[in-house]
């Protein structure tokens, strides 16, 4: 950055979370300063993590877990986007079912969830995602903002929605169940291309000068 | 905080039949008989501690409509309990439009939003067809103070206590607590601007074609009818000065 203060651990951080999970890496993208490691786990069928700097002014992070596709689990996505004087950021566990019909998905996943999006409701800038096609894939407990840095505790500030979700997510995956016949499994499948489709085209969008397709490629 | 007295509220149905003249060139045609409930006791009601009316329509000639309610509670000359629905009949997709406003001396709660009946993520055409037409007006009036506060927008965290409630909203809901009058008129705008673009919608809309969608839009609907028919607090004050048989009447043309 260009008064010397350092970019949020974003990546180190989040690695403490995965580190939970028995990871077995799968793919890999490396190019100068930008990285992003894909994994396999257990009921999950991609874990991808990395960031990339965009000249001095911009620091992006991602992290997407996609589950395999005949269990009944969300899936994480968080989005990080660090800038000298404002984070733009999205964190969320997103149904993989139609979560106003399945009430008991909504009930085990997202009502947990409820206190922490109560809790940073509080967080400085605080708001709806701004993109249209990303904000209808959300859960009911997205947490998303544009936070001013002011201060330096900021960074942090924002970072804690990211890693407390990861933790929850984390959670759900040790005892989610199989799909519940194939009718669940047909649907989770076809909303989990629905989903990877609107978040892909959404990074493309805004980072295409940035990322190029094979890094996008790996999260997806 | 300016306190509104009751005489000053926002008279609702009127506003948006007069001032905003949203039913203007539309034949609207009392609707008598509702999910086999004669409906006719919901116009005008009267007891010690309610007055108003709960109205549910059709339009003249059209396949297209389940029903039209705009209503009002007045609660002790104290507060207002309104509404309006517009809900298409079971061979369209078209998503419900659901405001709910009430309006009391210290603030005015309102949810306004075209609720979808097809699950968006799912369905991305969907969102694009119906529910993107929403997105200028969304981002219009989501500033109203209220909606938005220093920097914060905390819009769909109305129904905070209530998920099942989140679950129905579109991403575009305009929902929150207004205080100042003149920001009480703003929301009034947001209410019929949405309100237009429904009807809009409804010029455009041709019936279901595919059964498999049909009937996954059909599930989706009678859910959200029933969470709301069955859980909505606002339903438990209608039980309590109505009782249980006119409770199921009035929830059903409200929702």
């Amino acid at each position: 950055m260009a008064d010397g203060s350092k970019w949020a651990p974003y990546i180190e951080k989040m690695q403490e979370q995965l580190s939970q999970l028995a990871l077995r890496e799968i793919q890999q993208d490396q190019t100068a300063g930008k990285t992003v490691k894909a994994y396999a786990a257990d009921k999950l069928a991609k874990i991808a993590i990395g960031d990339c700097a965009i000249g001095a002014e911009k620091h992006i992070g991602l992290c997407t877990i996609f589950p395999l596709e005949n269990y009944w689990l969300p899936l994480f996505f968080s989005f990080w986007e660090e800038q000298e004087k404002k984070i733009s950021f999205l964190v969320d566990i997103m149904p993989t079912v139609d979560s106003l019909v399945d009430e008991p998905y909504r009930i085990k996943y997202f009502d947990p969830i409820q206190p922490m999006w109560e809790k940073f409701a509080h967080l400085p800038g605080i708001a709806p995602f701004e993109d249209d096609a990303v904000r209808a894939v959300c859960s009911i407990v997205y947490t998303a903002a544009v936070v001013p840095v002011d201060k330096e505790g900021m960074r942090l500030a924002a970072l804690a929605p990211h890693t407390e979700y990861l933790k929850s997510y984390i959670d759900f995956v040790k005892d989610a169940p199989q799909a519940d016949g194939e009718a669940k499994a047909k649907e989770i499948q076809r909303k989990i291309k629905a989903v990877k489709t609107a978040l892909r085209s959404y990074v493309q969008r805004q980072y295409a000068g940035a990322m190029h397709a094979d890094m996008i490629k790996v999260f997806f | 905080m300016a306190r509104v007295d009751y005489k000053d509220m926002i008279t609702f149905a009127d506003d948006l039949t007069g001032k905003y003249k949203l039913f203007e060139g539309i034949d609207l045609v009392p609707l008598e008989t509702y999910e086999g409930m004669d409906t006719r006791s919901a116009w005008d009601f009267k007891t010690p501690m309610a007055t108003g009316y709960y109205k549910p329509y059709l339009i003249k000639g059209s396949t297209a409509i389940e029903k039209i309610t705009i209503g009002e509670l007045h609660y002790m000359r104290r507060a207002k309990y309104c509404a309006l629905n517009m809900t298409a009949s079971d061979d369209y997709d078209l998503p419900i439009y659901a405001c709910e406003f009430d309006e009391s001396a210290p603030r005015l709660g309102i949810t306004v939003d075209l609720m979808p009946i097809a699950d968006i993520a799912a369905h991305p055409e969907y969102r694009e067809k119906y529910l993107d037409p929403l997105a200028h007006d969304w981002r219009k009036y989501r500033t109203i103070p209220g909606f938005t506060e220093e920097g914060r927008c905390l819009l769909q965290r109305r129904y905070a206590p209530w998920p099942w409630a989140r679950e129905s909203l579109s991403p575009y809901s305009l929902d929150g607590r207004v205080e100042e009058p003149e920001d009480r008129m703003k929301v009034m705008d947001a209410v019929a601007a949405y309100a237009r673009v429904w009807f809009e919608l409804l010029k455009k809309a041709e019936p279901m074609k595919d059964p498999q969608y049909k009937q996954e839009v059909l599930i989706r609907k009678r859910v959200l009818q029933k969470f709301y028919r069955d859980r909505d607090p606002g339903g438990e004050v209608i039980k309590k000065i109505f009782g249980d048989d006119k409770h199921h009447l009035f929830v059903s043309l409200i929702f």
